[in-house]
């Protein structure tokens, strides 16, 4: 890593945790798993930001990515029976050299063909799983992260356990994204981003720039992906489906892909659309083919509302609404005074 | 071995043309609003259920596909006139204006998948082909190439002359080359802009139509948004479509029946698994090699 600066906003991190662990031993068992959802899923929507929002390529594969991750984990943890943590590590690992790969390729790509690159990715790679026989086919292979340590206590619930790790993980994750957003890479592809040729002339080479965007998101789509299967217990390649790379798309285009700071927003929507969607099913009698299509449903149509309205998300569009409200407040408080002395 | 050799030639030919007819979409719509319409596939899928309710009304397969072709040319004009329109006023400036369309159009594929699966999902919609798909007899050998076959091959090489013929010889192709390139020019030459593009989504929405049925007919009649036929128009049009260069009709249809082939092969001869990936590796290995695709002018890809 390069010269982090402002690495002092981790005394925030750090309260942050403190205020989930705090909810953690408050709520019941289904809030926490939601929880432990909402994690997996900030994570990754954090990576989907990074990629498009800081370096402006779209990817449409990151749910190939996941699935790198998911299974590399799997495979380290069954195969060679490493403890948790070295099998996350190898997660990351095995999706950042996918990630690099596809970077490669996309470096020399843009906007459209980038994205149906990655789409030809997502629809192919998760039937790879049935082309060899380690991956486990279509049943896929169980994931299993252990029980808490007895040092929890008793009554420490196994999805406290998958909430405390994918929590810590995410925190640990968005302290790391925000700080790299704020050094050198991060101004660098923003660069490239606004103007190319511009970025190039001050020396920035926006080739590797973007290789390196892709690689360090895909590392993080990859341990988002090892979470998940986590929290499922199971890895296989329909829990990494196209309407996976569809939902983080749309979670992070609600987040506003310009700004880290609302990934919060696309997260809880993400996690909450299943919910809300079965009181509408309950409310309006439901057939078989609305429960099940309902949350896709509700998921594309968001992200066209948000494309349309709010195409750089809430907190920016709140942010430009305050800034115009202060700049008007200002220019009237300089203009009431000479007005007076004119007349 | 030869025998297979045929066969694997033939199957793969006509699965290609299906995907050239799907690319030749792609390529109207974006030369006539420089936009890669993701959304295609599922123009193509709500098209086929279009012809498929003509089809158990009218019980014939030649009242379906107009109605297919109607329904898909009508819908994909109504989403250029209200849709697309409104994207663009919206989002044509901002950190996201140059990704804003693909987006878009991923959402609109999203929203088309789910209301098709809520209306006609978990019903066995069977669409029956007007000719039979029995092999025609070689010797004693049964080929695979069967009358259906040689129908779908010949429709889409005359609705890729007629679409050339269009572009190329016509003044509304003038139009709509002009369009695209350039759109101010266009208008101060008194080219309706606007009806222009209008006319190339309906045009793409007409074709997609065509392919989406022969694709139900040449499978086991059966379509719905979570079928292997629907994945693969999804992804093999775009990917034909880049492999013919973007810009060509003829392009996009050779790009097709390439890509039809090396699928055909691949399933045949190396292993059925790789099925979903071969388009992908097949996709690389053109932008690596020839990233202005095989008829295309030599200017890169960062459009």
């Amino acid at each position: 890593m390069h010269k982090l600066k402002n690495s002092n906003n981790m005394g925030l991190f750090i309260f942050f945790g403190f205020i989930l662990f705090l909810i953690s031993n408050r709520v019941d068992e289904l809030r926490v798993y939601q929880g432990a959802s909402i994690a997996v899923f900030v994570i990754a929507i954090a990576s989907i930001i990074l990629l498009t929002g800081y370096s402006g390529q779209v990817s449409l594969g990151h749910g190939a990515l996941m699935a790198i991750g998911a299974y590399s984990a799997t495979l380290a943890r069954n195969e060679l029976h490493l403890p948790i943590v070295l099998s996350f590590f190898i997660a990351v690992l095995a999706a950042a050299i996918g990630g690099a790969l596809l970077g490669a390729a996309a470096a020399r790509l843009s906007g459209p063909y980038l994205a149906g690159t990655t789409l030809a990715l997502a629809v192919g790679l998760p039937s790879l799983a049935n082309q060899f026989s380690i991956l486990g086919g279509e049943q896929g292979l169980t994931f299993d992260v252990g029980f808490p340590p007895m040092s929890l206590g008793e009554s420490f619930t196994q999805y406290k356990w998958y909430f405390w790790i994918s929590g810590l993980a995410a925190l640990i994750s968005m302290w790391l994204l925000s700080n790299i957003l704020r050094s050198r890479y991060g101004r660098n592809w923003r660069a490239g981003r606004s103007n190319e040729v511009a970025a190039q002339l001050s020396g920035i080479h926006t080739g590797r720039s973007k290789i390196l965007a892709f690689t360090i998101s895909a590392g993080i789509a990859g341990l988002a992906g090892a979470l998940l299967s986590m929290t499922i217990g199971t890895v296989s390649p329909s829990a990494f489906p196209l309407a996976l790379s569809f939902s983080l798309l749309t979670g992070a285009v609600l987040s506003g892909v310009t700004t880290l700071s609302g990934v919060m927003i696309g997260a809880v929507t993400l996690v909450a659309i299943p919910e809300i969607a079965d009181v509408v099913t309950n409310h309006i009698g439901s057939s078989e083919n609305i429960t099940t299509n309902l949350p896709g449903f509700m998921v594309s149509t968001l992200l066209i509302i948000a494309v349309l309205f709010v195409p750089n998300g809430p907190v920016e569009a709140h942010r430009v609404r305050s800034m115009k409200k202060l700049a008007k407040k200002k220019v009237n408080a300089l203009t009431k005074p000479s007005m007076e002395g004119n007349t | 071995m030869m025998f297979q050799l045929i066969n694997t030639f033939l199957i793969g030919i006509t699965a290609g043309s299906i995907y050239a007819l799907m690319a030749m979409a792609i390529v109207l719509v974006w030369r006539s609003t420089r936009v890669i319409n993701f959304a295609q596939a599922g123009m193509a899928l709500l098209s086929t259920y279009f012809g498929y309710e003509a089809m158990v009304h009218m019980n014939s397969f030649w009242i379906a596909l107009p109605v297919a072709m109607l329904g898909g040319a009508l819908f994909a004009a109504i989403i250029e006139l209200v849709f697309m329109r409104l994207l663009v006023k919206r989002s044509s400036s901002g950190h996201i204006a140059s990704v804003a369309p693909i987006i878009a159009t991923l959402g609109l594929l999203g929203v088309i998948r789910a209301v098709t699966a809520i209306i006609w999902g978990g019903q066995d919609v069977r669409i029956i082909g007007p000719v039979s798909n029995f092999g025609y007899t070689l010797g004693s050998e049964v080929l695979v190439f069967s009358p259906l076959k040689l129908l779908i091959l010949l429709t889409v090489v005359v609705l890729v002359l007629l679409l050339t013929i269009l572009f190329q010889k016509t003044n509304i192709g003038l139009a709509l080359r002009a369009s695209a390139f350039s759109p101010e020019i266009a208008r101060l030459s008194g080219v309706k802009v606007d009806l222009v593009r209008t006319l190339g989504w309906a045009l793409a929405g007409s074709a997609g139509a065509v392919a989406g049925m022969f694709q139900t007919v040449n499978g086991n009649g059966t379509f719905s948004p979570d079928s292997i036929e629907f994945s693969l128009l999804l992804v093999s049009g775009f990917i034909a479509a880049v492999i013919g260069g973007l810009e060509s009709l003829v392009g996009a249809a050779i790009g097709g029946l390439l890509l039809g082939l090396v699928i055909s092969f691949v399933l045949m001869y190396v292993s059925s698994s790789l099925f979903f990936i071969a388009p992908f590796i097949v996709l690389l290995i053109v932008l690596f090699i020839r990233p202005q695709g095989i008829i295309g002018v030599k200017a890169d890809r960062r459009a």
